[in-house]
C-alpha cells in the first residue's frame, strides 16, 4: 500500500508545490499548462474513497445536528448579540494569529493583529466590541497550517476529518499545534477547566456554521458533485491564504476557525 | 484515485497551442471602459435579482445577462478541460448548451437571495490579454469581499471569462468538479452530460 501511494503522494506534492508557486490567477499563455496541472493537483486525492465516506458521515451530522443547532442559535440570539460572541471569539484567536504572522515574517500583518488585539481587548471590553475594524485595521486570520506551507511543507494530500471537514495532513498538524499554543487554552488547562476549551471550540463552530448556512446549502443544491466542489474550494482558498492574497476569505468548512463572511457564492445575506 | 500526470509532451503541447489560439485575442478590451462594463453588469444584476421579481422571470433575465456579459462558451471549454479534446463535436455542443443552462439556473437561484448589498468597482489592472476589474461588496458589519472580474475581448465586445471571489476562481472550481466526475466515470463525459441534463431538467 504505502509503496503504491508514495508516487501519487510525491506527484501530489510536486503538483501542489507547482499549484502554490505558479497558480497566479488569470495568467495566460504558457501558464495554461500550469492551469492544467493545477486541476490535477486540486483533484489529487489518494484517500478519496475514505474521504468520501467521512464526508457523507459529516453531511449526516451536519444535517441532523449542526444546522439545527446553528439555526436555533440564530433564533435564540439576536444579531447584535451574535456579533458580540463572534467578536469575542475572534479576539481570542489574536495571539495565535500574531504568532503565525511573525513566524511567516509578515510585519504589517503582525502589527495589524497586535493593534487589533490591543484595541479590542482594552477599549472593546475584552474583545466584545470590534473597534479596530471601523478604525481601519482589517481582520485577517492566520494559522499554523499556513505557516508550515510558507515554510515549504507540502500539503500531504486531501483529508476529510470527521465533523471538522476538509483539511490536509499539514493543516491538521497546524490545527493541533495552534490548539496547544493558544494562551486561552493554556490558561484553561492550567486551571483544569478543560470544558472551557471544548465550549469555546463548540461555540466557535456553531458561530461559524450559523454564518454560512445558506451559502453552503446553495453550493450543495447546485453541485453535481458536492464533495469535489468542497475539495476544490478548500484548496483554492488555502492557496490564496498562503499567497497572502486575501485577508478575508470564505470559510467552507462547517466547523473550525477562520474568518466569517460566507463569501463564496453570490448570496449576500447576513 | 491516484493522481495522473500527463506523461507525453504532445497532449500538453496541443493543449497549450489550443489555449494560445483561444487567447490570441486582439487587444482593445481597454477601448471600452472595463470599469463601466462591470458597473453596468452590477446595476442590471441588482435590478434583476431583487426579491420582488418572480423566479421564472429572474431566470430568463439572468440567461440574457449571462449571454450578454459572459464568455460562456470559452468558460465552458475551459471547464471541460482536457476532456474537451476527446469529446465529439456533438458532445461538445451539447455540453455547452447544458452548461450554459446549468450556470443560469445555479446562479440565478443564488442571486435571488441577494439582499441588496451593492458592490462598487474599485479599479482595474491589465493581465496579459485580460483586464482584471476589481470590485468590492461592502457587507454590513464585516470586511468587504473582493470580487475580481476577468474581462476579455471577444470580437470587439468585452466578455467576462472568470470571476474570483476572495481568491477563489469560479471557473477553476467548476472545472475541478466536472473533472472529478469524468475521472470517476473512467474518462467518459456521458455521466456528466446525464447529470447536467437531470439538474437542468427541473426547470
Amino acid at each position: 500500500m504505502p509503496n503504491r501511494r508514495s508516487p501519487a503522494l510525491l506527484s501530489a506534492f510536486i503538483l501542489a508545490a507547482a499549484l502554490i508557486g505558479c497558480a497566479a490567477p488569470g495568467a495566460s499563455g504558457p501558464t495554461q499548462v500550469a492551469a492544467a496541472e493545477a486541476e490535477e493537483a486540486n483533484n489529487s486525492d489518494p484517500w478519496e474513497n475514505t474521504n468520501r465516506d467521512i464526508f457523507a458521515f459529516n453531511q449526516a451530522v451536519d444535517r441532523n445536528v449542526l444546522v439545527p443547532v446553528a439555526e436555533a442559535y440564530r433564533t435564540v440570539l439576536p444579531d447584535p448579540l451574535r456579533t458580540v460572541v463572534h467578536n469575542f471569539l475572534r479576539n481570542l484567536d489574536g495571539p495565535v494569529i500574531f504568532a503565525n504572522d511573525v513566524l511567516q515574517a509578515q510585519p504589517k500583518l503582525a502589527t495589524d493583529t497586535f493593534l487589533r488585539f490591543l484595541v479590542n481587548t482594552t477599549l472593546g471590553f475584552g474583545g466584545l466590541i470590534d473597534l479596530a475594524t471601523p478604525s481601519g485595521i482589517r481582520y485577517h486570520s492566520n494559522d499554523l497550517g499556513i505557516t508550515l506551507a510558507v515554510w515549504g511543507l507540502p500539503e500531504g494530500g486531501y483529508l476529510v476529518l470527521p465533523v471538522l471537514g476538509p483539511s490536509s495532513p499539514r493543516d491538521t498538524a497546524g490545527k493541533v499545534g495552534d490548539g496547544f499554543a493558544d494562551p486561552a487554552n493554556i490558561v484553561a488547562g492550567n486551571h483544569h477547566l478543560f470544558y472551557a476549551t471544548v465550549a469555546r471550540a463548540g461555540t466557535d463552530g456553531i458561530d461559524e456554521r450559523s454564518r454560512n448556512i445558506e451559502t453552503l446549502a446553495d453550493i450543495e443544491k447546485t453541485s453535481l458533485d458536492f464533495y469535489a466542489t468542497i475539495r476544490s474550494l478548500y484548496r483554492q482558498r488555502r492557496a490564496a491564504q498562503i499567497r497572502h492574497e486575501q485577508t478575508n476569505l470564505p470559510n467552507v468548512t462547517p466547523l473550525g476557525g477562520g474568518d466569517s463572511p460566507p463569501a463564496m457564492t453570490y448570496t449576500f445575506t447576513k | 484515485m491516484m493522481a495522473r500526470i500527463p506523461r507525453s509532451a504532445a497532449p500538453i503541447g496541443a493543449f497549450v497551442l489550443v489555449f494560445s489560439l483561444m487567447l490570441a485575442l486582439p487587444r482593445g478590451v481597454a477601448a471600452q471602459d472595463p470599469n463601466a462594463f462591470i458597473t453596468n453588469l452590477g446595476t442590471q444584476a441588482i435590478q434583476v435579482m431583487g426579491p420582488s421579481m418572480p423566479a421564472p422571470q429572474r431566470l430568463a433575465r439572468f440567461r440574457e445577462l449571462l449571454r450578454d456579459y459572459f464568455d460562456v462558451n470559452g468558460i465552458g471549454q475551459f471547464v471541460l478541460g482536457r476532456y474537451w479534446r476527446t469529446a465529439t463535436p456533438q458532445e461538445q455542443q451539447e455540453f455547452l448548451r447544458l452548461f450554459q443552462e446549468y450556470v443560469a439556473q445555479a446562479y440565478s437561484g443564488r442571486l435571488g437571495e441577494y439582499a441588496g448589498e451593492p458592490f462598487r468597482v474599485v479599479g482595474n489592472r491589465p493581465n496579459g490579454d485580460e483586464i482584471i476589474v476589481s470590485s468590492q461588496v461592502v457587507r454590513s458589519g464585516g470586511n468587504p469581499i473582493q470580487i475580481d472580474w476577468y474581462v476579455v475581448n471577444q470580437g470587439g465586445k468585452p466578455k467576462i471569462a472568470d470571476v474570483y471571489v476572495a481568491g477563489v476562481s469560479m471557473k477553476v472550481t467548476q472545472r475541478d468538479e466536472f473533472a472529478s466526475i469524468i475521472q470517476r466515470d473512467g474518462g467518459k463525459i456521458d455521466g456528466l452530460l446525464n447529470r447536467l441534463r437531470q439538474k437542468t431538467a427541473a426547470h
